[in-house]
């Protein structure tokens, strides 16, 4: 006993500042520790998730009223004129500095004035608020933040399979992320998130450019994570842990990198081929240049659907280990959950051009709702699998598991919205309106980002060592489940009665409906200011969590929390499952002394104890 | 056992709730939720569209009631209470956990099939169909009738002045569209469709309005600064109305010059980017330009006349102002000679040292109608034939 507490003194948690604050802040610049790169990538994708709220926000503030001429009486002269109603985007004058030729041919400076419109301002901050949501926070958000941190912990490994990479795909995503930041400050983008083309290739005054080039290394940094994590889960299981002895987390993680192996390069090639068109000239899609625009489209969405499942698959792991760690039952199904992972992965490989029902000819729109129909399969079985690990379970309504409910109410709204939007006649009508707005808010933040919150509050103890204030907690989680079902509900009715999306103003009708949308944002931003300041308090000055506080049995939480530099004192063995709840006697799984385990052949390390298929 | 009262109240009261709204669901149904879901139904294919939704809804409804009463019940049956363990209970069932892989197979398979049947009927127009050529653009729609007419009513719509398209009620109508920038599309929400407007392509949008009334035309695809304002009113009328309406459009003989320019710049889409106030748009405003001079991007100043204005229809990208961006597109082939004069005459009534010109304008303008009246008293009878 006494020895291995002293063992534990020699070994400080990951956390632990080193002797002077230059050789801390070393430790985590050069850092090739998964457990550290995942904090920086935490810090990274929240500040990402705070600049694009705000984005969010403005877009909302300006759809408070519509665009309307209303008359004004002039002070100086006392006549009647018509003006327009300032709106929360104000036309912009800027002035610049352009070269300009004089009538004797030499180039000189001159002033020009330059006049954003409001409507044109309201493009910039919807583009931007879709693109850093997307590619800055929700794509990295789960797998390299939540993902880094403990994919290696719930498989037993020390680190990732390459330390090094990993590092990599942090500064790479920095890079690609100061890209479009400087995009920003260098007056934005309108294209919208998706650059479609001949819009995107005939904009003036933008970064269009500089954010396609940023998207590229984003890109990068996603395949990087996705490699690691392929060869990771392959090679550095811990003894015994077979392919089905995998917490559901980290099937989610493999399939979810599986896509971003695969399908990220796709979106790098078309972002640099739109590049190439607007350095060069050359036609690739603009058709006064020779191009297609509808190519462009189908390369588009042939990454930008699969990355439509890079975002949500991990949010399903999260709510797989907290469901069971929360309501302390063995997942309902291990298997069909397990293998739904990977069936999404491989259909959403089928279905990208249900994104152009409108701009295809009818026999390719057919083949594409029929197979987008089969998507919803996997999904309705994992929902369906969740409701039913709830069965005779041991429910404890704590903040991760009203997370899950949470998500279980907004995503299965989310899910249940797409097949209108999947089939032929009725997306005729919704295509392109507040209705897909609606859909993809309730699956992208319904599902994924509910779900990374639940998965922040459910493994905080793990990452800081510290507890947070549960009645605050549940409070945060009270304010955005309803600002959200306020912000968006809303919106299916907004497009069912016909109002089309990125839409700077709208017809009267629609103004009782965007206000109380509107009303809804604010009360989820509060929301989400009161889990920061749960979060803050918890650092500052939160109760120190012991090392499992949920009783859970999956295999990160048999280290300390923090978790200590390597990880485990002890490699350790997956002596039982997952989610083993209902066995009576679970074995521990990290104590010495215990391997080889006695039943073993002598001279058995335990590398050929690994089940499964590979 | 001890919350068994407790529970017995509680459903009890929510039994009672059920058994009064039971009776006036299908009532309430059919009239609100048509309502609250969807704008007016006014094409052939509006209600069939619908009624797709609807199965739709009422299976999703289905199972969205069905997995959270289940998830509401365990998490009040099944909640920790302390000292107390979960019973064991199976985590596994094949023949369960393939009935809910199968049975959304089915449903989902019939909405598919429900949904193409229907997609199939709304992308075969008649052959019969009235054709009506559109052009978008950023941004407008110009609509050309078969006869050559285009409109030049127009109204205020999201505070912009948008223009009316008449359509004749009953009868086929098929759009053949083009755009001659980027991505448009066109979006009748009274008509359940939208079809992209593509620049290298042709694309066909066709309906048979069934309801006489005013309905909203929107652009769907996203197009830049005035694409939340790319409308027009649709005006399902009578066959009479309709071609009394397209006689009227037809004949713009006598329409002062001035009073044409301004319809053809509302119709023509002018407006949306160069304001009529002084503002500055996506384009110059015309307030107050006419004999005034322009500072260009090369650097050259050029001042504003007839034969500017002229050049800017025709061939806008030849000389760009300071300060605003290369958007227009040409309008070559578009308008005929009077209706150029036309726009040149009403730009320059919209300043204040243009009335003079305007004025001359339009009476030589005058005098070349009755002398080409004189000649040809055939010339100005609309075409109806189609």
């Amino acid at each position: 006993m006494s020895a291995a507490h002293d063992h534990h003194d020699h070994h400080p948690s990951y956390l632990a500042p080193k002797e002077t604050l230059g050789k801390t802040i070393m430790s985590w610049v050069y850092t090739i520790d998964h457990k550290k790169i995942g904090v920086m990538y935490l810090c990274a994708v929240l500040f990402a998730f705070f600049l694009g709220g705000v984005l969010a926000l403005g877009v909302r503030t300006h759809l408070w009223s519509p665009a309307e001429t209303i008359v004004q009486i002039d002070p100086s002269t006392g006549e009647e004129r018509e003006v327009q109603k300032e709106r929360f985007f104000r036309d912009v004058t800027i002035t610049r500095t352009v070269m300009r030729e004089n009538e004797a041919g030499e180039k000189v400076r001159a002033q020009e004035e330059r006049t954003f419109t409001s409507n044109n301002i309201y493009n910039r901050v919807f583009t931007l608020h879709g693109a850093v949501m997307v590619f800055l926070f929700i794509i990295p958000s789960v797998p390299a933040a939540l993902g880094n941190f403990f994919l290696p912990l719930m498989i037993g490994a020390k680190d990732v399979a390459f330390p090094r990479l990993n590092l990599l795909s942090w500064y790479v995503y920095v890079f690609g992320s100061l890209m479009t930041l400087g995009a920003l400050l260098g007056g934005g983008v309108e294209t919208g998130w998706t650059f479609y083309t001949p819009y995107s290739t005939s904009t003036e005054f933008g970064q269009t450019t500089l954010v396609a080039l940023a998207v590229f290394v984003l890109g990068f940094s996603s395949i990087f994570t996705g490699l690691n994590f392929i060869v990771t889960v392959h090679k550095m299981r811990a003894p015994g842990m077979g392919w089905f002895d995998m917490p559901l987390f980290v099937w989610a993680i493999y399939a979810t990198s599986i896509i971003q192996v695969l399908a990220t390069p796709v979106l790098g090639i078309t972002v640099l081929l739109l590049a190439i068109e607007r350095m060069f000239n050359i036609g690739i899609f603009d058709p006064a240049k020779g191009g297609d625009p509808i190519l462009f489209q189908h390369f588009f969405w042939f990454y930008s659907h699969p990355a439509v499942y890079i975002m949500i698959l991990p949010g399903f792991g999260i709510i797989s280990e907290m469901i069971t760690t929360h309501a302390r039952k063995p997942i309902f199904g291990y298997r069909f959950v397990a293998f739904s992972s990977i069936a999404i992965a491989a259909i959403s490989f089928l279905v990208w051009a249900h994104h152009m029902f409108t701009a295809m000819g009818e026999l390719a729109a057919i083949i594409f709702s029929g197979l987008t129909m089969l998507v919803a399969i996997p999904t309705a079985i994992k929902v369906f699998a969740w409701v039913a690990t709830l069965y005779k379970g041991s429910i404890a309504l704590n903040t991760p598991m009203l997370y899950v409910l949470s998500f279980l109410f907004l995503f299965t709204i989310g899910g249940l919205t797409g097949p209108p939007l999947a089939v032929l006649s009725t997306d005729l009508h919704l295509h392109d309106t507040y209705f897909v707005v609606a859909h993809f808010h309730y699956v992208m933040m319904g599902g994924t980002v509910i779900a990374f919150i639940g998965g922040l509050h459910h493994w905080w103890p793990k990452m800081f060592g510290r507890m947070y204030n549960e009645t605050f907690a549940k409070l945060g989680c009270l304010l955005v489940f309803v600002g959200f079902n306020l912000t968006f509900f809303t919106q299916f009715f907004l497009g069912s009665n016909g109002m089309p999306r990125r839409y700077a103003t709208y017809v009267e009708e629609f103004q009782t409906l965007h206000q109380l949308s509107t009303i809804g944002s604010y009360i989820l931003a509060i929301g989400l200011f009161v889990h920061l300041g749960v979060f803050v308090m918890s650092l500052l000055n939160g109760k120190k969590a012991v090392e499992n506080p949920w009783g859970s049995l999956t295999m990160e939480w048999d280290t300390e929390s923090p978790p200590i530099e390597h990880n485990f004192l002890h490699e350790p063995v997956a002596t039982h499952g997952p989610y083993d709840y209902d066995q009576p006697i679970v074995p521990p799984r990290t104590k010495p002394g215990e391997w080889p385990l006695p039943d073993m052949p002598e001279g058995d390390d335990g590398a050929n104890t690994k089940r499964g298929m590979f | 056992m001890r919350s068994l009262p407790k529970i017995t109240a509680r459903s009890a009261t929510l039994g009672a709730i059920i058994a009064l709204a039971l009776p006036c669901a299908p009532a309430m149904a059919d009239g609100v939720m048509r309502r609250m879901f969807f704008p007016a139904r006014a094409a052939e294919y509006s209600g069939p569209s619908d009624s797709v939704s609807f199965f739709i809804f009422w299976t999703t409804a289905f199972f969205f009631v069905l997995l959270m009463g289940l998830m509401a019940i365990f998490v009040v049956k099944y909640r920790r209470r302390p000292g107390q363990a979960a019973p064991r209970s199976p985590s596994h069932n094949t023949p369960l956990e393939l009935a809910w892989s199968g049975i959304p197979l089915i449903l989902l398979g019939m909405m598919f099939f429900f949904g193409a049947r229907l997609y199939i009927e709304m992308r075969t127009p008649p052959i019969d169909s009235t054709v009506i050529n559109v052009t978008a653009q950023k941004w407008g729609w110009t609509w050309e009738y078969p006869g050559g007419e285009q409109s030049l009513e127009s109204v205020t719509l999201a505070n912009v002045s948008s223009p009316v398209f008449a359509v004749p009620v009953g009868k086929p109508v098929r759009l053949v569209m083009n755009s001659t920038d980027v991505i448009h599309s066109l979006y009748i929400p009274a008509f359940r469709d939208k079809v992209d407007v593509i620049p290298n392509r042709y694309t066909t949008y066709w309906f048979r309005a069934e309801k006489i009334g005013e309905y909203h035309l929107y652009c769907a695809e996203y197009c830049g600064d005035q694409h939340s304002q790319m409308m027009a009113l649709i005006k399902v009328m009578s066959d009479a109305d309709y071609q009394e309406w397209l006689a009227e459009q037809a004949d713009t003989s006598a329409i002062p010059l001035v009073e044409l320019g301004r319809k053809l710049s509302i119709s023509a889409g002018c407006l949306a980017c160069h304001s009529l106030d002084g503002r500055p748009g996506t384009g110059p405003s015309w307030k107050n330009i006419w004999g005034n001079t322009h500072v260009m991007t090369d650097g050259e100043s050029v001042k504003v006349d007839e034969n500017y204005i002229r050049e800017s229809i025709l061939e806008p990208n030849a000389r760009i102002v300071a300060g605003y961006p290369a958007q227009m597109p040409t309008y070559q082939g578009r308008f005929s000679d009077r209706e150029l004069r036309a726009f040149i005459a009403y730009i320059a009534s919209l300043s204040d040292d243009g009335a003079e010109d305007a004025e001359r304008m339009m009476e030589e303008d005058d005098a070349e109608q009755e002398a080409s009246e004189a000649d040809s008293p055939q010339a100005s009878v609309p075409t109806t034939d189609f």
